[in-house]
């Protein structure tokens, strides 16, 4: 599923953004690894931080994701946890930005 | 509105310094540039305890931390702020959305609270609102002490006049009878940098036209039957301070055109006299009346209109307000009696709350007046107050009460077209007669009443 996704960004916040989406793959590999020593501790915190900021940049899905990623790790259910890091992932993958 | 934009200008252009603190770098960096472009100067901190030290040595106007820290949180960061620089303003931002924190930080005295994910624009609303309110603790001061508020809309209307005090912008307060339009006019001028010099409020409205003249811009000794001697007037006396123009819709044409030379050249020639007088006073006027219908039906100046109506504001109703009504009512029971503690009873305090007070605060000030006078007991009774208010005219009903009186007109406008003919009405109404006559009986109507003569 390689769709290509564009989002359009506050050209202010030009100078931000790769060091912003270098941080959210961060994010993806803490998670990922904490996912495997079950610390759903962590991946609630990442997930709470990814939905304050995903918006304010201009990517509302991020904050979506983090969202259900911090609900899901306060259920502390692994299969949808495991499927959400994989549509960050996926759409870190695949977002083009646009500043206009 | 221009005003606003101007003001929110000043503020950009003496460039307040803004502390942020957050542990999230994102989250910094994101706010630091939004800050930076709407014209603040940043500077950031990771954490509570660096916070402490940024604000010994940045002097920040204006604080925004994150709720959530390791070290100190936002809470403890606010109360310790506060110790030491009690008028810094703190915006609080946290990631959820949680009442009890937000009834915490606001009884802290945090000057916002908003939550993460944060919109630009509402950001800069509230750092442009604390910072212009941290400007002067007297203009602050000045509406806390005049106004009793804590509805919404008057807090809106309270930081639009906070905006405009500071200058001379003349000021167009906007309301009904009784709704506190010199009050709001005192606070503005109490405000502003001629506070200590005279404010006089005149109404417009009370002097026959010669009079009103004379009272405004003086007269010669001589100048006219009765002029026996030489009076400064109203204008010249407010010299350096504030003239209140109540009730300007009933200024006489021949007085407006007067006025707006005064506005335009600053300069009074009392009647009767040759010279002119340089006059520096701003103009808060005021009026019940729709101006802008009073300009299209040319009873008003349109030229004067747009003068005097640089800055609206708008004072709401008191039924606009109700929130308000017990904070009005413990204050005007405080105020009448010294010693004796009489209070409403919890069904007269409901009563009073919704009612509609078509004249406002002064007549429920007259109301408590008539309440403490009357009442016997300490607890003044439900029966009392709707006495006092002489009852029904304008309070709202229960929905049982609403649904009664219409049922009673309806029932009456379908006797009266049926003249009387009970099987007619009930077809009309879509009853059967039996439920119709039970109606009737219910609201003690008797058909007879319609009928042409009395008939049977």
């Amino acid at each position: 599923m390689n769709n290509k996704v564009t989002v359009t960004v506050d050209p202010d916040l030009e100078a931000l953004i790769p060091g912003f989406l270098e941080n959210r793959h961060k994010d993806v590999q803490a998670m990922t690894e904490a996912l495997n020593t079950r610390e759903f501790a962590t991946i609630q915190s990442i997930g709470h931080s990814l939905k304050g900021v995903g918006g304010g940049y201009g990517f509302s899905r991020i904050s979506d994701i983090g969202a259900g990623l911090e609900s899901a790790a306060r259920e502390q259910d692994s299969a949808a946890i495991q499927a959400l890091i994989a549509s960050l992932q996926d759409y870190l993958g695949n977002v083009e930005v646009v500043y206009q | 509105m221009t005003e606003h934009q101007e003001a929110s200008h000043a503020a950009r252009t003496s460039q307040p310094t803004v502390l942020l603190v957050d542990d999230d770098d994102d989250i910094l960096s994101l706010l630091s540039v939004w800050l930076d472009k709407a014209g603040y100067e940043v500077i950031t901190a990771t954490s509570g305890r660096e916070a402490l030290g940024r604000i010994d040595v940045g002097q920040p106007q204006l604080v925004i931390t994150d709720l959530f820290m390791e070290d100190i949180d936002g809470m403890a960061l606010l109360t310790t702020v506060h110790q030491t620089t009690p008028l810094l303003p703190v915006i609080m931002l946290s990631g959820r959305a949680q009442i009890p924190d937000a009834v915490k930080a606001t009884h802290l005295g945090s000057a916002a609270f908003l939550t993460k994910p944060v919109q630009r624009e509402e950001l800069l609303e509230q750092v442009e609102r604390a910072v212009n309110r941290a400007a002067d603790p007297k203009i602050d001061a000045a509406f806390s002490q005049k106004l009793i508020y804590r509805s919404r809309i008057m807090t809106d209307l309270v930081e639009q006049a906070k905006l405009v005090a500071d200058s001379d912008i003349t000021v167009f307060i906007q309301g009904d009878t009784g709704t506190g339009k010199e009050i709001l006019a005192k606070a503005v001028h109490d405000a502003s940098p001629r506070r200590d010099k005279p404010f006089i409020p005149i109404n417009c409205g009370a002097f026959p036209e010669q009079l009103l003249e004379s009272e405004l811009f003086g007269h010669e000794k001589g100048a006219f039957t009765g002029a026996s001697a030489k009076h400064e007037g109203l204008l010249l006396a407010a010299n350096g301070g504030t003239l209140f123009l109540d009730e300007i819709g009933d200024m006489p044409l021949s007085l407006q055109v007067k006025l707006l030379r005064v506005l335009q050249d600053f300069q009074v020639r009392p009647v009767g006299s040759t010279r002119t007088y340089p006059v520096d006073v701003r103009v808060i006027s005021a009026t019940h009346r729709d101006l802008a219908t009073a300009v299209k039906s040319g009873d008003f100046r349109e030229d004067l209109y747009y003068r005097l109506n640089v800055v609206p504001l708008e004072l709401p109703s008191l039924a606009e307000r109700r929130e308000d009504i017990p904070l009005f009512i413990e204050y005007f029971l405080q105020q009448r009696q010294d010693k004796g503690r009489k209070h409403f009873a919890p069904e007269a305090l409901d009563y009073m709350v919704s009612a509609l007070w078509p004249g406002n605060i002064r007549q429920l000030a007259n109301v408590i007046d008539l309440c403490v006078t009357l009442s016997k007991t300490e607890t003044i009774p439900l029966s009392l107050a709707q006495r006092a208010l002489h009852d029904e005219p304008g309070r709202i009903q229960t929905l049982k009460e609403a649904k009664d009186a219409f049922e009673r007109d309806y029932l009456i406008s379908v006797m009266r077209i049926t003249e009387g003919h009970v099987a007619n009405a009930a077809r009309i109404a879509g009853r059967n007669r039996t439920e119709f006559y039970k109606l009737l009986g219910q609201h003690s109507i008797d058909p007879a009443q319609f009928r042409d003569n009395g008939g049977d």
